[in-house]
């Protein structure tokens, strides 16, 4: 199959494309903090989105194991921070690693009554978890510490927010964030700078979840998730211990969805059971749509799917008000109550199931040698990963 | 005592409504291997249109009636147009496609009605409140050992015994509920017989979302409205009383089904403190998880329900 | 005019080719064998006659084309299979099965009833256990019982797929004397695929003899039992 360019791998075009697209990206990560409040706010929600679904990949794309009940997790990261700050004072830097132990332990909770349920029926199950969740935050049982259905921070709290407390004129509170002198931001009680510094949290903490989700998936315990997807029994046979590795990638998926979780309970500043959406079971149904749309199983789906699903809701968001609708659209859309964000996401992923079921991701994989191919060096040569199958001797 | 009717009563009207969306899934599950997430929300769309029916001054058996239809009519298009074709694929995608499913009646309810409670009169619905099949009003009670029960409550009891008694006819006394039970045991084999497995399919599908309807409605009766929430917890709970019953067997649907009503209304009531009325769907939660780890196969279930 | 006409029939599963154009006949009232090894494409061929499969060539029925018949119009035009493995019902009742069997007879209760006693007449072991779930019968009950809902649809022609495997000899031999007495008797023809046919060989009118997806021989049973190499690869002796 020929394709449009050729480049050979490690030679100079092939540097000249990397450097190129990491350029591009770096711009785009600098040029967002600039342009102001909505678009912004819009970017955090990708993030954090991306985050939920990178790690819920890493259970569904990758082990094969069904989930719709990340959000439980990430309302475990949100109220962790919640908690903490609010409640008992603490930094929410701190509130990060320890969300994500504990998300980590319930994951491996749960991972063991997973391991006996297979397929549709732990999608069930770990559903009831993704709908129980919020209710359990509502439980008068838990309210002394997780506020009830009010949330926090209420009437007890130490602290008036469950983010970083931005004062005014009080000492103590944080009003400048310095790094060994440097002040990036400026002074954190104007609304722009309050943003930027959301945003690189965001954008960190995304980064830290790739990151993870990367050096597993290309390690052999990567490996051994998608022998468990393709085939469980043959998995065991070949020596993969089936119960530890189960509860390892639950256990990290958990904590990694956590992270989000503290995110936004940091830029909210408050955690209720009904504030938060990504933390009801339509969260967890939204992190499962963005992944298979962007491409399961791979590590950049999610970041694509989330970036769409994000910006596209976002934009026909606007469209409940029939006059922002271009006309062209108007007569398809405007007879809806309640914008088509939804609806349009839904059809995409049906549709997607019949023509690409490996998602964005996956049919780039499958159809990007048409256009750039890189052919890798010969066998031998240290470091040298082929992108794509050589057509012939090289 | 009366308490104890009382919550005895409630559970087994809640609990029928779960039967009716457990035995939706078991008539899917039989025929077809697979697991409907979207059987709520089909039921949902169909409750929407009875809500419509009503607004058009249709009486409400009648609107039930028509709604069944809508539902029958969504079921089977479903099976045809979407899940046999991607059954061919894999189960993971007839998973997701479910799940689309799932998402996008719900989103068109909420794109054809509104996002808000109904019926509404800021909506300009002509209902006061969404109609029930039974005498609902206060004073339509009778008197059962000497404790006062809604008329509504026991005509709906009766009603899901009434629907189980004639699927029962169904499946055992008719060629057609021979077919669909050959189909189910084995479909090459009913190939052979000479059934026509993709009729058999498209009405299986149907006949579970037009049993759906009944649920949703009927749940719709019991709220006094409709909305787009209203069927995702049911769902849950329907699913729960499918898992204890037996993913296979349509008795055992409405005996989970029942059961698991009755026992969450009465662990509400009478655990007031730990449950009452906020963690009743952590019963389901855990029965659920408890069948799946202890026996899979429910309590009227035969062993192969792992179909994958 | 042969009760069964196939021409040139190629079948397959996906990119694999099983079947590469075969010709085969079976006449009204006639016992055909056909013997191949495994892999062969025996089963392929059942299924393809049957509909189950999608297939290319001329299978012509009683004088009519049936090659893009769905399986249920197959089954009203007479054609009915005893699939490999039995095929059962296993949830079913013995009963039940046998009245699936009769799915194409609509409307002939009482026929039908009078049917499944005759059966349990031929194969009494059934009549004990006819409420009994079929999945819980031995393998040559089952066997039976397949043979039995296949005749429920009162074909012309039966196919039948290695009813022999995993049976006894003995059970064997009985299936066989009925299939034989039903063929002379009731003149119901039959198409009978076997990889060792050596019992059944003295029912058959012609043989064909299957390899790799095409027809290698054919001819009256004596000629095929006469030749020394074949008896030894498919008649065991």
């Amino acid at each position: 199959m020929k394709s449009l360019i050729t480049i050979r791998q490690g030679s100079a075009a092939n540097w000249a494309l990397r450097l190129a697209v990491t350029a591009i990206v770096v711009l785009v990560v600098l040029w967002v903090p600039r342009q102001g409040g909505g678009l912004i706010t819009t970017t955090i929600e990708a993030l954090t989105l991306m985050s939920a679904a990178m790690a819920l990949n890493l259970v569904l794309g990758y082990a094969g194991q069904i989930s719709i009940g990340h959000s439980a997790f990430l309302g475990v990261g949100a109220y962790t921070t919640g908690i903490m700050v609010s409640r008992w004072g603490l930094s929410p830097w701190v509130t990060f690693p320890v969300a994500f132990v504990i998300a980590f332990v319930v994951g491996v909770i749960v991972s063991f009554p997973a391991s006996r349920i297979k397929g549709v029926y732990l999608a069930l199950v770990t559903l009831a978890l993704g709908l129980v969740f919020p209710y359990l935050l509502t439980w008068k049982k838990l309210a002394w510490l997780t506020g009830g259905g009010a949330g926090l921070p209420n009437a007890d709290s130490e602290v008036a927010t469950t983010g970083f407390d931005i004062g005014l004129a009080k000492k103590g509170k944080m009003q400048f964030f310095e790094v060994f002198g440097w002040d990036p931001f400026g002074d954190l009680r104007k609304p722009e700078a309050k943003a930027a510094f959301w945003y690189w949290i965001a954008l960190v903490v995304a980064v830290v979840v790739y990151v993870v989700c990367r050096g597993i998936v290309k390690s052999r315990v990567g490996r051994s998730l998608v022998a468990i997807r393709d085939n469980e029994t043959a998995a065991a046979v070949m020596g993969v211990d089936l119960v530890r590795t189960k509860a390892l990638v639950f256990g990290v998926s958990a904590g990694l969805c956590a992270l989000p979780g503290c995110v936004i309970a940091i830029k909210t500043g408050g955690v209720s059971p009904e504030g938060i959406l990504s933390l009801t079971v339509r969260g967890a149904i939204t992190f499962l749509i963005v992944m298979v749309i962007g491409g399961a199983g791979s590590l950049w789906g999610p970041v694509l799917g989330a970036l769409l699903y994000t910006f596209v809701t976002d934009k026909t968001g606007e469209w409940a008000d029939d006059a922002a609708i271009p006309g062209v659209l108007r007569p398809i859309f405007s007879w809806a109550q309640i914008p088509p964000a939804d609806g349009m996401f839904a059809i995409l992923l049906i549709v997607l199931m019949f023509v690409a079921p490996h998602g964005i991701a996956g049919t780039w994989r499958q159809y990007s040698h048409r256009v750039v191919r890189i052919v890798p060096r010969p066998a031998g040569a240290v470091g040298s990963a082929p992108t794509a199958a050589p057509s012939g001797p090289h | 005592m009366e308490d104890f009717l009382q919550r005895l009563v409630d559970g087994l009207s809640y609990g029928s409504v779960y039967a009716l969306i457990a035995l939706g899934l078991v008539i899917i599950y039989r025929g077809t291997g697979h697991l409907n997430f979207a059987q709520g929300e089909m039921a949902l769309f169909s409750t929407y249109c009875v809500y419509q029916f009503g607004e058009w001054g249709i009486p409400v058996w009648i609107a039930l009636v028509l709604g069944m239809g809508v539902g029958f009519a969504v079921g089977a298009v479903s099976e045809v147009a979407l899940v046999r074709p991607i059954s061919k694929k894999s189960p993971f995608a007839v998973f997701v496609v479910t799940l689309g499913l799932f998402t996008f009646l719900n989103w068109l309810d909420g794109a054809i009605w509104g996002g808000q409670q109904l019926p509404s009169s800021a909506m300009g619905s002509t209902q006061l409140r969404f109609p029930s099949l039974f005498p609902a009003e206060a004073d339509a009670l009778w008197n059962v050992f000497g404790v006062a029960i809604r008329q509504e409550r026991v005509g709906i009891l009766a009603m899901v015994l009434v629907i189980s008694g004639l699927l029962y006819l169904l499946f055992n006394r008719t060629t057609f509920g021979l077919a669909m039970r050959a189909v189910a045991s084995n479909t090459e084999s009913a190939k052979l017989v000479g059934i026509r497995t993709n009729v058999v399919l498209m009405v299986s599908w149907g006949l579970a979302a037009a049993i759906g309807t009944v649920g949703g409605v009927v749940m719709a009766g019991l709220n006094s409205n409709v909305n787009l929430g209203l069927m995702f917890t049911v769902f849950i709970y329907g699913s729960a009383a499918a898992t204890l019953g037996g993913f296979d067997s349509p008795g055992g649907a409405v005996v989970g089904g029942l059961i698991i009503g009755v026992v969450e209304n009465m662990a509400a009531g009478y655990v007031q403190d730990w449950i009452g009325q906020e963690m009743k769907l952590a019963v389901a939660f855990l029965v659920i998880l408890g069948v799946l780890l202890v026996r899979p196969s429910g309590l009227f279930g035969t062993a192969k329900v792992e179909r994958v | 005019m042969n009760l069964l006409s196939v021409k040139g029939l190629s079948a397959g599963y996906g990119p694999v080719k099983v079947l590469d154009g075969i010709d085969l006949e079976v006449g009204e009232g006639e016992f055909v064998v056909m013997l191949g090894a495994n892999g062969a494409g025996k089963t392929t061929t059942m299924r393809a006659v049957s509909g189950l499969i999608p297939r290319h060539g001329e299978v012509t029925f009683d004088g009519r084309d049936i090659h893009r018949d769905s399986p249920d119009s197959i089954v009203r035009a007479g054609v009915a299979q005893v699939p490999q493995g039995r095929g059962t019902f296993p949830e079913l009742s013995v009963a039940d099965n046998l009245m699936a069997g009769a799915h194409v007879r609509h409307g002939k209760a009482a026929e039908v009833r009078a049917d499944i006693e005759k059966w349990f007449g031929v194969f009494p072991r059934l009549g004990e256990r006819r409420d009994q779930r079929a999945g819980s019968l031995s393998g040559g009950e089952q066997q039976m019982l397949a043979i039995a809902r296949a005749l429920m649809s009162r074909p012309r022609l039966l196919l039948c797929d290695e009813p022999s495997l995993g049976l006894a000899p003995l059970i064997t031999q009985e299936l066989f004397a009925v299939l034989g007495r039903l063929n002379k008797d009731d003149g119901l023809s039959v198409l009978l695929v076997e990889q060792n046919a050596n019992l059944a060989m003295h029912l058959a009118s012609r043989v064909y003899l299957l390899e790799t997806g095409r027809i290698v021989a054919s001819g009256s049973a004596a000629e095929i039992g006469a030749d020394d190499s074949i008896r030894k690869a498919y008649l065991g002796f």
